[in-house]
């Protein structure tokens, strides 16, 4: 009896209907322990999702990121995540305070210097580095949504972060796009066989981007978005839109990104989306959550932790050194900077999900990469969320009383 | 300080106008209160403006005050002036401003006592009442050269009470629903105890008795503590129309306060009636009648116990105020307000319900009045 139930509990990744004991399993502890942390210590439950995964980790059961159900969740759950970040994202707002544009690009740009500078002084090729270097750049917008939400953070320092962290996703999947096709475009043999796949992607996912916003503009109008039955609409149109994604070669991280750009921004009308689309929704991100913050090993980060803490550092140093000098042109106080460069640390679903595509299509460097990207993962983890909240915190822009807010409501 | 602990009455040039409005800061996502009043502060504070810009009880809502004005001139020039910078600024932060006398959607419970000892005071005496007084209204000072001659003024203003809170009226959603009131704000104002009607003392000498009086059982320590309809500011040598929702543009701001600055020096010029005691019979009544009606609201005269709408005794009183408007060079205010009398919607309240009723979605109402109050 008991010999059968171990493969229940050594592989829950692998979704056969044997194993989907492991992921009730861990849905329920990962549920425990979110709900755990944020009543003794009023910190966002996806710290306690990240200890699951963590636990995970250190016990050498890990995601690896290619499990074909898995991906498929995180992919939706992710999906969901960037079309919320890409909705809060007012292109106007860039227009009327070019200073903030400013920063976005110079914090991209010295991070993804600063980075490709630090790992090339560690002897990695370029053709590593440039991957990393980039991966770099992206703040995750996913980690930031949800620590935002639970903690109902608001204010300038939350409304900034959110808009960094979707400019900065923005150019690193672009980036990492544009490089993946240049690595193809640079072989004589196949560059002409590589431009028109190259270009549909783009257009493609522009595209698709596009008509999704439209999509859910159109139920949002026409349904009652308090109905569950509107929720499971509009949950249906993003994972349609994905598999059309993933079926077409398109990006599956820009479509739901420029999705909700797209509508933050075509008209001025005011959207109010429920968080994460309700509970389906919620439930997918429970499992993204656990899955990308078990998603490294012991060993790995024994054998990178050198170079991955020098990643972090460096990323972290010119992230929060432009966002301090640009504060007083744009319109932040100094105190209110040092919150958003500190708000500004996570870097977990995207960055993993932009390394382990760019992996899938070049198996060489990805071999190189994963390491150091892994390694820098797991040391932010349960760090990340929580500098989050104390940015947010120490900005002013969280209630003094979670716990009691979010009973009452 | 006198021993009353009222302090002088500091004179100033009758009839001269102070107008203070408060505003709601919004984000522009979903159109919710957003606490942005400091850092709205900091930029408009790098600016020379003629108007005052301060924090108030939370931190979604700023207050603007003009100086010292004259006429309806320098009244408009400078909040135009100031509101210009706001909403420039307001840019710059992703924030935007409104006016109206209460948010339509936003959730009391969520909003922060913004941060200076007497706030935190009051937020601890009064509890949920303080954040539920998230309303937002126009104050308009009325300069009197001396205080017998405030008293006076004010309790022969106080009939004009509801022609005041007709005008204004731009409150008729309150937490997500429409409340059926043209101001609902008043509504949270009187819940407070000591709001409403001053009590009826014409010499400044028997009305430092009253303070003194009420000094003493401890339960108020300044004028500030009393939340009255119109209060006299002895600082200032004003008594101050506070009955006023936030109208929502500042063109109709300028004129209510010029209605009644005109109205101020025809009472106290012409003197067409005398302050009586029993003007207090019915003045909550037709407080509620304004409250609920606006300009369709039935009025009583106390004295000849005659019903009136109120369209039809401000389109009246316009007129007798009319020499003293030429003298104030008030007349284009006047006329805004003329004009409304006869429109359909006429007061901002409907303005508002009509928004509501052509969108069906409040946030999407609220982004509109931030148009209105930008343009």
């Amino acid at each position: 009896m008991l010999e059968s139930l171990w493969p229940f509990f050594t592989s829950p990744w692998s979704l056969a209907p044997d194993a989907l004991l492991g992921v009730a399993l861990l849905g329920v502890l990962a549920a425990l322990a979110g709900e755990a942390v944020w009543r003794l210590l009023h910190w966002p439950r996806l710290v306690g999702y990240a200890i699951v995964g963590t636990a995970l980790a250190l016990a050498g059961r890990g995601a690896v990121g290619h499990e074909p159900a898995l991906r498929l969740a995180i992919d939706g759950a992710l999906a969901l995540l960037l079309f919320e970040a890409g909705a809060r994202l007012k292109l106007r707002w860039l227009v009327r305070n070019p200073w903030l544009l400013a920063t976005s690009v110079a914090e991209a740009l010295a991070t993804g210097m600063g980075v490709f500078f630090v790992l090339s002084s560690f002897n990695l090729p370029s053709s590593v580095a440039t991957p990393l270097a980039i991966v770099a750049v992206c703040v995750s917008p996913a980690v930031l949504q949800r620590v935002v939400g639970e903690l109902r953070a608001a204010g300038q320092v939350t409304e900034r972060l959110l808009t960094l962290a979707a400019l900065n996703t923005l150019y690193a999947v672009l980036a990492m796009k544009l490089l993946s096709a240049g690595l193809l475009l640079s072989d004589p043999r196949t560059w002409l066989e590589a431009l028109s796949p190259v270009l549909f992607s783009f257009c493609g996912s522009i595209l698709l981007g596009a008509a999704l916003g439209e999509g859910l503009a159109l139920i949002a109008r026409r349904f009652d978005l308090r109905e569950d039955n509107a929720m499971l609409l509009l949950l249906a149109a993003v994972l349609l839109a994905l598999v059309v994604a993933k079926t077409l070669q398109l990006s599956a991280l820009l479509v739901p990104l420029l999705a909700g750009i797209w509508l933050a921004n075509r008209s001025e009308r005011p959207w109010v989306w429920p968080r994460h689309f309700g509970s389906a929704g919620s439930a997918l991100v429970l499992v993204m959550f656990v899955a990308v913050s078990s998603a490294w090993t012991v060993e790995a980060l024994a054998a990178s932790a050198g170079v991955a803490l020098t990643l972090v550092a460096v990323r972290a140093l010119a992230k929060g050194l432009v966002v301090l000098a640009l504060a007083r042109p744009s319109g932040l106080g100094v105190g209110q900077a040092a919150c958003l460069a500190i708000g500004l640390t996570p870097m977990s679903v995207t960055a993993w999900v932009l390394a382990l595509d760019f992996s899938a299509r070049h198996p060489e460097v990805g071999a190189q990469l994963m390491p150091v990207l892994l390694a820098s993962l797991a040391l932010l983890e349960l760090a990340a969320p929580l500098a989050v909240m104390a940015g947010l915190r120490a900005a002013g822009e969280i209630d003094a009383l979670p716990a009691r807010a979010a009973k009452a409501s | 300080m006198t021993a009353s602990g009222l302090g002088a009455f500091a004179a100033s040039r009758a009839f001269t106008l102070g107008v203070e409005l408060e505003l709601q800061i919004v984000n522009r996502h979903d159109y919710d209160l957003a606490p942005g009043a400091a850092d709205l502060l900091r930029l408009t504070g790098r600016r020379k403006l003629a108007a005052d810009v301060k924090p108030e009880i939370t931190s979604s809502m700023i207050e603007l005050s003009t100086g010292i004005c004259e006429r309806h001139r320098d009244v408009i020039e400078q909040l135009l002036e100031v509101r210009d910078a706001l909403v420039e600024d307001g840019g710059k932060l992703n924030l935007r401003l409104c006016g109206g006398g209460t948010h339509a959607f936003q959730d009391w419970s969520r909003r922060r006592i913004f941060d200076t000892p007497r706030f935190r005071q009051v937020s601890q005496l009064y509890g949920y009442l303080s954040k539920q007084f998230t309303v937002f209204g126009q104050h308009v000072h009325i300069g009197c050269p001396g205080p017998d001659q405030a008293l006076w003024l004010l309790h022969a203003m106080s009939r004009f009470v509801p022609h005041a809170i007709a005008l204004s009226a731009s409150s008729p959603f309150v937490q997500g629903t429409d409340t059926g009131f043209q101001s609902a704000r008043l509504n949270s104002v009187y819940a407070f105890p000591l709001s409403g009607r001053a009590p009826f003392h014409l010499s400044w000498e028997a009305f430092g008795v009253y303070f003194a009086k009420m000094r003493r059982t401890g339960v108020v320590a300044s004028m500030k503590d009393f939340y009255w309809d119109i209060r006299p500011k002895p600082e200032f040598g004003t008594i101050e129309v506070r009955v006023m929702d936030t109208p929502l543009t500042v063109e109709r701001a300028a004129a209510i306060a010029v209605y009644l600055q005109c109205v101020a020096r025809w009472l106290a010029r012409e003197r067409p009636f005398e302050p009586d005691e029993d003007d207090g019979l019915v003045y909550t009544y037709n407080r509620f009648q304004a409250c609920r009606f606006g300009l369709d609201g039935e009025v009583v005269d106390p004295r000849t116990a005659e019903h009136r709408s109120l369209r039809e005794l401000i389109r009246e009183t316009i007129d007798a105020v009319e020499m003293h408007a030429i003298e104030l060079h008030a007349e284009r205010g006047l006329a805004l307000l003329k004009r409304s009398l006869a429109e359909q919607p006429g007061t901002d309240a409907d303005w508002l319900r009509a928004a509501q009723d052509r969108e069906r979605y409040l946030p999407e109402v609220v982004r509109q009045q931030c148009l209105r109050f930008e343009s």
